[in-house]
């Protein structure tokens, strides 16, 4: 090879121009590496930290709802769901068909519910299906190959060990809803929470959440977990220890079984709620899983308004039961004494209007002990009329409490109402509606007309009969136990008297009096409440029957049925209150519920007579029926 | 043959041959990180006491070793042989070439490999010698006519012996190393020199033919110069590599995270990490001062390549130093703008860094062909 040929190239300036070139581009390379690295490094070093962190959360359990005997109401259970991490899914629609297959849900509602953006962390697992049985969690397990993102979780979920038991007292749990999260009261919250929606578990949430632990956790790129940066364990809720006894609390619910009602059995000497029953009931376990659109409609049902606690939320004319107190103020005012007797002919006539007496035929002469034993309509208009509707309003409201909210446990409730002509005057809009009449006053002092109360404010206003003239605040939690068992609250002191009644002890034993007559007396309308008389327990009370619609209207409507008692006679510590809606009579329908009650408080055994089908028992039971 | 001449050892480029160890023991450190794999141990480093666990690292190191003996080997083979069997060898790497079409092993969806048993043989390295060493010849037997620049007719034979192999590369399919072997071809005759009009014309014609050509990629090629202009469109399909990368450089910001402290390798967020993406890694743990360090290491040895261009005896030898050196500059290039995101993912490994067997043995190969060429730079033997 001709060496010629070398000279004839200028290699030297060709070499040089290779090495520019080479200079240039690895420059290029360089100026990239310095953007990325040094302009946008920490941008970089964010995004890789993201890479290799992802935040689970652990849901702590929710703290355990006693009875005062520290029996579990509400506890808790390992339970599964169905989660998906929507970053590994490439086909979201199809992933959740297949679900929706294997679980047996409707897939396009399943893809609705997941596809409704809540916020949430990258690679956060969002829940699909809540509460899944081991078949489903077996069939999904599976098919984890086809099923990206899919993941089985297990959090702790509610177990209800006696069903419905005291469900609206305890209440439900459900996931937070998208209002819920707006709200400032759940400002700590995420969606996907489960959070209490009525009763115990929504009025307590605070104390019963927990804390829900955080974990940060190191993953690869194929995001199996290979490490923990930190970890924040779950502080678990604390526990609650309500002042419900739970064998009077089973036979209040039992007592009130295919009937609508409530029942308050409240002790009178320190509130302590023992019992509070409404019906009809709800399966709080519904919640846990998900909740069908029948299973739905039928408990937001108009018809029964199976969530709703009549307890507390159902406001109701109290009828008869209303006298006790109408009587305490006219004694107490002294517009009449134990022995004033009025003529009772079966009706009173007011101006033009007559004002019948539930029993037609009248109970002809009859003083304040008598009136209230037979429940006598007339006596107590004439003193209702000589009273006023401002005194009944003074003692029912400001003094027993009618009308003003019991605040227990800050649940949700009715605050009722005791009209007055300052009410009537602020109510109504119309002038000509704004004054009161005279006529008016009637209807009140039987527990009718604008009436209304909770079956809790006439147990609480009852206490104060019997014992001699303290307004409780009933109160239904015991104590609050953290998880370490530090005490949180305490209420199993000192009750809470709200103040004391100045009334005469001794009206107040004489109406204590007249009521044990409602159940002893021969003629008295609460004759079905008496106790065997083997068991030497003596209860009173007195009957409500109380109208719902006016006979005009022309709707047949079946009464509101009410019994108030209180035992034993001597030393009552007791108050019960049924009312059935809608039951009739309150001495035949209500009546026997608060005596199953007492039954039970009292540890008395139904005796083993014949004397249950005695012929002539059966037929006074019957004559109660037609007379009251 | 080998040991005969003493004058031989007063040309024997010292720069060089460092610079050849030097890098490959620089990527050792890098690949003991990347492939780190606490599963693994080797025994015969125990007196040491230093528990060895990067079955990568290793296995380059041997390879590394094996390398250099040929890199002695292609030392000792004269230049003038070389020229004297160039076609042979183009001819026997394209039949190789030919066979592969035919009876090559299929892995990951392309054939690129001859199963000869032992291991896997691949020719396409085969024929990144045999190009050069070719065009080396075609062009230093007729230099230009105006002893300034290529004709178009002049270039029409060197033309015809790059397309072919490079055809039968692009169809295995394996594009990264098609265009690569069209570079080391397009870089020697540039090197000599084209008419401007050529140049306008190649162009001109290029761009017509971009169309029917871009259709003819594959759909998955496609994609990757597609993520290339919008990587976040797709972050976990075909952006998903770029996008990882990307982190993982820029993470790595001045200093780097530390030695075996890359996040993004580590947990295997970073795909190919000891293979075609082991730049992201060297970026991530030692960062910008490191990647300087290394691109300035790797314009010392191309400069030093150039050097023995310059200086060698004649224009075939020059040629083949040019050629040689072209390889190694647009590996380089291709691949560290792959993982910073100038440039669509192909599959073309660092050159000297990337873990591979038969990458490092061939480059050591060709470094030794370039120091013989510095070695005979005064000899006037006629062997």
């Amino acid at each position: 090879m001709p060496r010629s040929e070398r000279n004839q190239l200028n290699l030297g300036v060709r070499v040089i121009w290779a090495g520019a070139l080479c200079a240039c581009c690895l420059a290029i390379l360089v100026g990239r590496l310095w953007y990325l690295q040094i302009v946008k490094g920490s941008f970089f070093r964010d995004r890789s930290e993201n890479n290799r962190l992802r935040t689970i959360f652990i849901t702590a359990p929710r703290g355990v709802i006693h009875d005062r005997n520290g029996e579990p109401l509400v506890s808790n259970r390992p339970s599964f769901n169905v989660e998906l991490v929507v970053e590994d899914t490439p086909d979201l629609k199809k992933t959740v068909a297949d679900v929706a297959e294997l679980a047996g849900e409707n897939p396009d509602e399943l893809y609705e519910r997941v596809s409704k953006q809540t916020k949430r962390r990258r690679f956060e697992p969002k829940i699909v299906l809540r509460d899944v049985s081991r078949d489903v969690v077996g069939a999904i397990s599976a098919q984890r190959h086809r099923l990206p993102g899919v993941v089985v979780g297990v959090a702790p979920a509610r177990q209800y060990p006696f069903g419905d038991l005291a469900a609206h007292l305890v209440g439900y749990i459900r996931e937070i809803s998208s209002d819920q999260l707006k709200s400032v009261t759940y400002s700590g919250y995420r969606s996907g929470d489960m959070v209490g929606q009525s009763g115990i578990e929504s009025s307590l949430e605070r104390y019963l959440r927990g804390e829900r632990g955080v974990q940060a956790v190191i993953v690869n790129a194929l995001g199996s977990k290979i490490g923990e940066a930190y970890t924040q364990p779950e502080i678990p809720g604390s526990n609650v220890f309500l002042t419900i006894d739970k064998r009077l609390q089973k036979v209040a619910d039992d007592a009130l079984v295919g009937k609508k009602g409530a029942v308050v059995v409240m002790d009178v000497k320190n509130g302590d709620i023992l019992a509070l029953s409404s019906a009809p009931r709800f399966e709080p376990a519904l919640f846990t899983g998900e909740i069908s659109k029948d299973e739905w409609s039928d408990l937001t049902d108009p018809k029964s308004y199976k969530l709703s606690n009549r307890a507390l939320q159902g406001a109701f004319p109290p009828g008869s039961v209303f006298k006790i107190f109408v009587a305490a103020a006219a004694l107490s005012e002294g517009v009449t004494d134990t022995h004033e007797k009025t003529f009772c002919p079966g009706f009173l006539q007011f101006g033009k209007r007559s004002f019948r007496c539930h029993k037609h035929s009248g109970h002809g002469r009859t003083d304040l002990f008598e009136a209230i034993v037979q429940s006598c309509d007339v006596f107590f208009y004439t003193i209702g009329q000589r009273l006023g509707v401002d005194r009944i309003h003074y003692y029912a409201r400001d003094l027993f409490g009618f009308g003003e909210p019991v605040g227990l446990a800050g649940m949700e409730e009715s605050v009722g109402l005791v009209p007055s002509t300052k009410w009537k005057e602020s109510y109504f809009r119309n002038p000509q509606d704004k004054k009161w009449y005279p006529g008016e006053t009637l209807p009140v002092a039987i527990g009718q007309g604008a009436v209304s109360t909770t079956p809790m404010q006439v147990a609480r206003a009852l206490a104060a009969v019997v014992n001699g003239g303290k307004l409780i605040k009933p109160r239904v939690v015991k104590r609050v136990v953290a998880e370490d068992g530090r005490v949180l609250e305490d209420r199993s002191q000192a009750p809470e008297i709200a103040r004391v009644i100045d009334i005469d002890p001794a009206i107040l034993q004489e109406l204590k009096r007249s009521m044990l007559g409602v159940v002893e007396d021969k003629r008295g309308t609460g004759h079905a409440a008496a106790l065997p008389e083997v068991s030497k327990i003596r209860v009173g009370g007195k009957t409500g029957t109380a109208q719902v619609s006016s006979r005009e209207s022309g709707v047949d409507v079946e009464d509101h049925a009410w019994f108030a008692g209180f035992g034993p006679a001597e030393d009552p510590s007791l108050v019960v209150v049924a009312l059935v809606e809608n039951g009739g009579h309150g001495g035949a329908a209500a009546a026997p519920i608060a005596r199953q009650i007492f039954m039970q408080y009292f540890n008395v055994q139904e005796p083993q007579k014949p004397q249950k089908t005695d012929p002539k028992k059966r037929s006074r039971v019957e004559v109660n029926r037609v007379d009251h | 043959m080998l040991t005969i001449d003493r004058r031989l050892l007063t040309h024997f480029d010292w720069m060089l041959f460092s610079l050849t160890v030097c890098i490959p023991l620089v990527g050792l450190i890098v690949l003991y990180s990347a492939g780190y794999d606490p599963e693994f141990a080797v025994d015969f480093l125990g007196w040491l006491n230093v528990e060895f666990r990067s079955p990568a690292c290793f296995k380059q190191g041997v390879y590394l070793l094996t390398g250099l003996v040929l890199m002695v080997v292609g030392m000792a083979i004269p230049t003038q042989t070389l020229y004297r069997y160039s076609f042979a060898i183009y001819g026997g790497a394209l039949l190789l070439l030919v066979a592969v079409a035919g009876f090559g092993v299929v892995v990951n969806g392309s054939r690129r490999w001859l199963d000869v048993g032992l291991f896997k043989l691949q020719p396409a390295e085969f024929m990144k010698l045999g190009l050069i060493v070719t065009m080396a010849r075609l062009l230093a037997k007729s230099p230009p006519k105006n002893a300034i620049a290529y004709s178009l007719r002049e270039l029409l034979v060197p033309a015809f012996f790059i397309l072919i192999p490079m055809g039968l590369i692009a169809q295995q399919p394996d594009l990264g190393t098609a265009l690569s072997l069209a570079i080391v071809g397009v870089c020697q005759i540039l090197f000599v020199g084209i008419r401007p009009k050529v140049i306008f014309g190649v162009v001109l014609a290029v761009c017509v033919l971009a169309y029917p050509a871009w259709n003819s990629l594959h759909e998955y090629q496609q994609r990757r110069v597609m993520v290339l202009l919008d990587p976040e469109a797709d972050p976990q399909g075909s952006g998903y590599h770029i996008t990882q990368s990307k982190i993982a450089v820029g993470s790595g910001e001045l200093f780097g995270k530390g030695f075996q402290k890359g996040t993004q390798t580590q947990l295997e967020f970073l795909p190919e990490h000891t293979t075609d993406f082991v730049f992201s890694v060297l970026a991530e743990e030692w960062g910008f001062v490191g990647c300087t360090f290394m691109i300035a290491m790797f314009f010392c040895l191309l400069a030093a390549m150039l050097r023995v261009a310059h200086r060698s005896r004649d224009l075939f030898a020059c040629l083949l130093v040019v050629g040689i050196t072209s390889q190694i500059f647009a590996h380089i290039v291709i691949n560290i703008g792959m993982v910073i995101g100038l440039m669509p993912v192909v599959g073309i490994p660092l050159p000297l860094i990337s873990y591979g067997g038969s990458s490092l043995l061939s480059l050591l190969f060709g470094l030794g062909i370039v120091q013989g060429v510095s070695m005979r730079r005064t000899l006037f033997t006629s062997v």
